[in-house]
């Protein structure tokens, strides 16, 4: 069928088209110049879509892509990296560490206390390490708990 | 063996370092490592820490973003109360926030505590140019003013483009977008290109030109200060050329809006002692700074005078509407 | 004579048992920095700066202790990108391509120990370099206006076609992708923002130590998840670590070649260090050619970016300490180190301060030795990283790289553009498009863009001074000011040719066999 390779041209495509949208949208500034701000970007463009078009007409083979299963473990791994990113500012290094850390261990080997241990122990490892060695500014608890 | 028991022996003497930073002053260089912001940071922090006037080495944080913009907003939203935080600031936090780059925050929502030495505005010529004063070239740029192209370090409408915009309009030349300009990766860059033969002039600061003035293979046509700079002092200002432009990019310091008005005037009064140490003074005289001490409510009003004055200039060269 | 002196007297600054101690601390802490993702050269350095301080170091000390952690980080650097595909920084990019097929193929030692040589070779090549020729080679830069760095960008994009992918569209549009990413930000040229939706996170554009984690270190958990690690390396049976002694002797030309290369793109600033693997790498791979199996694991592959991104890091020394202009995110900080230290960097720093660098060209010396005599030896224990259990392992990369990248800039954004990142490089590792290009282009992509238009903005829009000609007014015609852009120019368009005959030239009898 090759629908990957035509899915993914027509996606490129439509990228194309918004880099295209977003480059008419550059504000002109006082001082001009020969070149401009959005040729370089619409050229990008004009050669991404070309490459879009091959892939649409001349596609590769499938790649095997991953059953439902699988594909619902990544899904959970982003959302929990997602949560973490959001994490990390109120409440601190300690604690959102070893949850992302413990979840993402279990999600590789399913084996629920080797996975925690795992989550604890990266996230005093890494703190000592990333503060005190390296002397990072990480905030281990909530800021409110510091009084 | 050997060099683990040394690593081991680091790593301890560094924890002792670290936990004793546990409640070290932060300063925020609101740029990546490398750029005048950091060398603001580094430096008071050095320095403060080397006279006592700290009891733990300043934390440097470095916040790169929407050039400062992203730390301003960090400030302002964040840290709005914490009294041992310092962010340094210069010329072009001024700049930006009379141009409006800061996504509608204005300068009353921080609190600026001073500045403790300017970098001199200069115009640079390579050693074999034809200019032997700013009125050769400002005369060569009003006969042809495709002829003359200038390097600067920052993007058009930025401090170093103002500069050379400023001298013009004092002589009269007002169709400002014929002048050629072409923005670098700093003041290194723009000077290589400028002894490069590839620009005409180099617009900048005198931190940045030291090294070239001292080997000979630039020629600063003018500085741009009211005064002749100590040290400096064979380079004729603008004034005395008869163009009245002084602009020098001042180095110092803001603080949280919300702090008590005690902890505003500590930090004023740290930042004194930096500006009295010899070991700030061996720092300007070394890296081209000029002595530009102003600290407390008399350098905010003057902030507040410098960011109307380029307001109103920025409108009219159209870099705002 | 005078050389004799000067390096004396280097020695004597940096050989007292403290200045040492501190070398050999450095290349310690500096290795590892090096292999943490996220945690590369120039965060490494500008992290430990506050120790130096607060150690009270005086200013030659702190030198050598810098310089240990940089050339640490830039040694350090291919440790993950063997072992698990995760390059710490940019330099270490080129070697995840035929590094980590060796390890996956259990050959993760001898990957480590050549690329360990070939990192000595070329840091030594680049000190030796810097020695002899630093205040001469600073004048190169002075050759270099916008029209002959365009040119040099237009080479470095048009080799990339045949890069680690059967599909010459894909790499084109991987490269598309990474300048297009470039473009977000402020324009250089008129201080106006670009495809930033107004948000201020993107005012400065996207950092690529984003996107490389994203790319490599993101992508390499979904990856991992998807396999089960039936596609890692993680937990390959490994062989015993010796010495591959005939590797290395046949890699002596690869190591000499890149190192060349690797040391002339340093010396240029302006990207030029990022720069050096790179060229290093697809230089050798032309000289290889087809035969060569760059891409599939073969020593010569890691020995290529290795010599070529030390031979560049000490490369971008000299235009740092002679004229003041840092060609690397890196040598930038070193910048800063210097300025705060009261050295200014410029055109005279050799005569006015011998101790400064002679002290520092002889702990570079110092550092090497350490660097190589620390490196090979501890091969057995940086390979014993891929007996740790993935179930730990893997979590303990992701934490660092979110803690690295946290430490950017101190926001949650960069951390979610990371995962976006770490998405897109898993899909397209299944679509097989190319993720190197993609760093490249957020890498090059400003500057590449800047040089085409201030040479635009200089020539009033005449093309011609894009190949070196500069309009002199009607009396005068055109001077043909330097052969530079136009003879990179060349090389460009036999790069992106040159791969095309040769494979037609030896596919043919291969289509027979198939």
């Amino acid at each position: 069928m090759k629908l990957s390779d035509r899915l993914f041209g027509v996606v490129v495509i439509l990228g194309a088209l918004a880099y295209t949208a977003g480059a008419f949208q550059i504000q002109a500034s006082f001082m001009s110049d020969p070149v401009g701000s959005k040729t370089f970007p619409l050229i990008l463009a004009g050669v991404a879509t070309i490459c879009g078009l091959v892939f649409l007409f001349r596609p590769d083979d499938d790649p095997k892509w991953p059953g439902r299963l699988t594909l619902g473990n990544i899904v959970i791994a982003v959302l929990v990296m997602v949560a973490y990113a959001h994490a990390l500012k109120p409440l601190g290094f300690l604690m959102p560490t070893a949850v992302c850390a413990a979840i993402l261990s279990f999600q590789i080997s399913p084996r629920p206390l080797p996975a925690a241990i795992t989550g604890l122990g990266l996230s005093i490892g890494l703190f000592l390490i990333f503060k005190y060695a390296l002397g990072l500014g990480l905030q281990p608890v909530p800021k409110a708990w510091l009084g | 063996m050997q060099t683990k028991i040394r690593a081991l022996a680091l790593g301890a003497f560094m924890s002792v370092a670290g936990s004793a930073a546990l409640a070290a002053t932060e300063c925020i260089a609101p740029a990546n490592p490398g750029g005048g912001w950091d060398f603001t940071c580094r430096q008071i922090g050095k320095i403060l820490y080397d006279i006592g006037q700290v009891d733990s080495p300043v934390q440097v944080t470095n916040m790169a973003g929407g050039g400062g913009g992203l730390a301003y907003s960090h400030v302002v939203n964040e840290r709005g109360d914490d009294n041992n935080l310092i962010v340094a600031a210069s010329q072009a936090t001024a700049t930006r926030l009379a141009q409006n780059a800061y996504a509608g925050m204005t300068a009353d929502q921080v609190r600026f505590v001073g500045a403790i030495g300017a970098d001199p505005g200069v115009i640079v010529v390579a050693a074999d140019s034809p200019f032997m004063s700013l009125g050769d070239m400002v005369d060569a740029i009003k006969s042809d003013p495709g002829s003359v192209a200038f390097g600067g370090g920052s993007a058009a409408g930025g401090f170093d483009h103002l500069k050379v915009l400023m001298v013009l309009k004092e002589a009269g030349f007002t169709d400002i977008t014929k002048v050629k300009y072409i923005g670098l990766d700093g003041g290194g860059d723009a000077i290589t290109q400028t002894i490069g033969g590839f620009t005409q002039g180099m617009t900048g600061d005198m931190s940045e030109i030291v090294g070239f003035l001292q080997s000979g293979e630039v020629r600063a046509l003018a500085v741009l200060t009211e005064e002749r700079v100590p040290g400096f002092e064979d380079i004729p200002t603008a004034v005395e050329q008869g163009f009245d432009v002084v602009a020098v990019n001042w180095r110092g310091l803001y603080v949280p809006k919300g702090i008590s008005d005690a902890d505003f005037e500590a930090w004023g009064a740290r930042l004194q002692a930096v500006a009295d140490s010899q070991e700030w003074k061996d720092a300007m005289v070394a890296n081209g700074l000029a002595p530009f001490t102003k600290v407390g409510g008399d350098f905010q009003s003057w902030v507040d005078g410098v960011i109307a004055d380029t307001v109103e200039l920025s409108k009219e060269i159209g870099v705002i509407q | 004579m005078e050389l004799l002196s000067n390096l004396a007297l280097g020695f004597s600054v940096a050989l007292t048992p403290f200045t040492l101690f501190l070398a050999v601390a450095g290349c310690f802490l500096g290795t590892i920095i090096g292999a943490l993702p996220g945690l590369g050269p120039s965060n490494g350095v500008a992290i430990l700066i506050p120790l130096a301080f607060s150690l009270g170091l005086d200013a030659t000390s702190a030198l050598v202790l810098m310089t240990a952690v940089y050339y640490g980080a830039m040694y350090g650097g291919r440790i993950s990108s063997i072992l698990l595909n995760i390059p710490g920084d940019e330099p270490a990019l080129m070697t995840t391509l035929d590094g980590y097929p060796m390890a996956k193929a259990g050959r993760a030692g001898d990957a480590l120990v050549l690329s360990g040589f070939a990192s000595f070779f070329g840091a030594l090549f680049a000190t030796i370099g810097l020695m002899l020729l630093a205040p001469l080679l600073s004048r190169i830069a002075y050759q270099f206006g916008p029209s002959e760095y365009f040119a040099l960008y237009l080479l470095a994009f048009s080799t990339l076609g045949g890069i680690a992918s059967k599909n010459q569209a894909k790499a084109a549009l991987a490269s598309c992708m990474g300048l297009g990413i470039a473009m977000i930000g402020l324009d250089n040229q008129t201080g106006m923002p670009r495809f930033t939706g107004g948000n201020l996170h993107l005012m400065d554009g996207v950092d690529f130590l984003v996107a490389i984690v994203g790319l490599f270190a993101v992508a390499e958990v979904f990856v991992f998840i998807e396999s089960h690690g039936r596609e890692s390396s993680i937990g390959v049976r490994l062989g015993k670590v010796t010495l591959p002694v005939r590797d290395l002797a046949k890699g002596i030309g690869t190591m000499l070649r890149s190192s060349v290369i690797g040391f002339i793109a340093g010396v240029l600033p302006g990207a030029g260090a990022s720069l050096g693997s790179f060229l290093a790498y697809m230089g050798e791979k032309n000289v290889q050619g087809e035969r060569g199996g760059f891409g599939t694991g073969v020593p010569k592959g890691v020995m290529a970016p290795e010599a070529g991104n030390n031979a560049a890091a000490g490369g971008a020394l000299v235009p740092m300490l002679t004229l003041g202009v840092p060609g690397s995110g890196t040598t930038a900080v070193l910048l800063a180190l210097l300025l705060t230290l009261n050295i200014t960097p410029g055109p005279t720093l050799f005569t006015d301060r011998p101790d400064v660098v002679w002290g520092l060209i002889a702990s570079l010396l110092i550092a090497n030795f350490v660097l190589l005599a620390m490196n090979v030896p501890m091969v057995k224990i940086f390979v014993h990283i891929l007996s740790v259990p993935a179930w730990v392992l893997l979590p303990g990369v992701m934490m660092i790289s979110f803690v690295g990248i946290y430490s950017l800039s101190g926001s949650y954004f960069d951390l979610l553009l990371m995962i976006f990142f770490g998405i897109v490089g898993w899909i397209f590792r299944k679509l097989d498009v190319p993720t190197v290009p993609i760093i490249l282009g957020i890498l090059l992509g400003n500057h590449m863009e800047d040089a085409l238009r201030r040479a635009m903005i200089l020539s009033d829009g005449d093309w011609r001074f894009l190949f070196g000609f500069r309009w002199h007014g009607p009396s005068d015609g055109y001077e043909f000011y330097s052969a530079i852009p136009s003879s990179l120019l060349v090389l460009a368009v036999a790069g992106f040719v040159a791969p095309i005959f040769l494979r037609r030239v030896i596919k043919r009898p291969q289509a027979v066999s198939d």
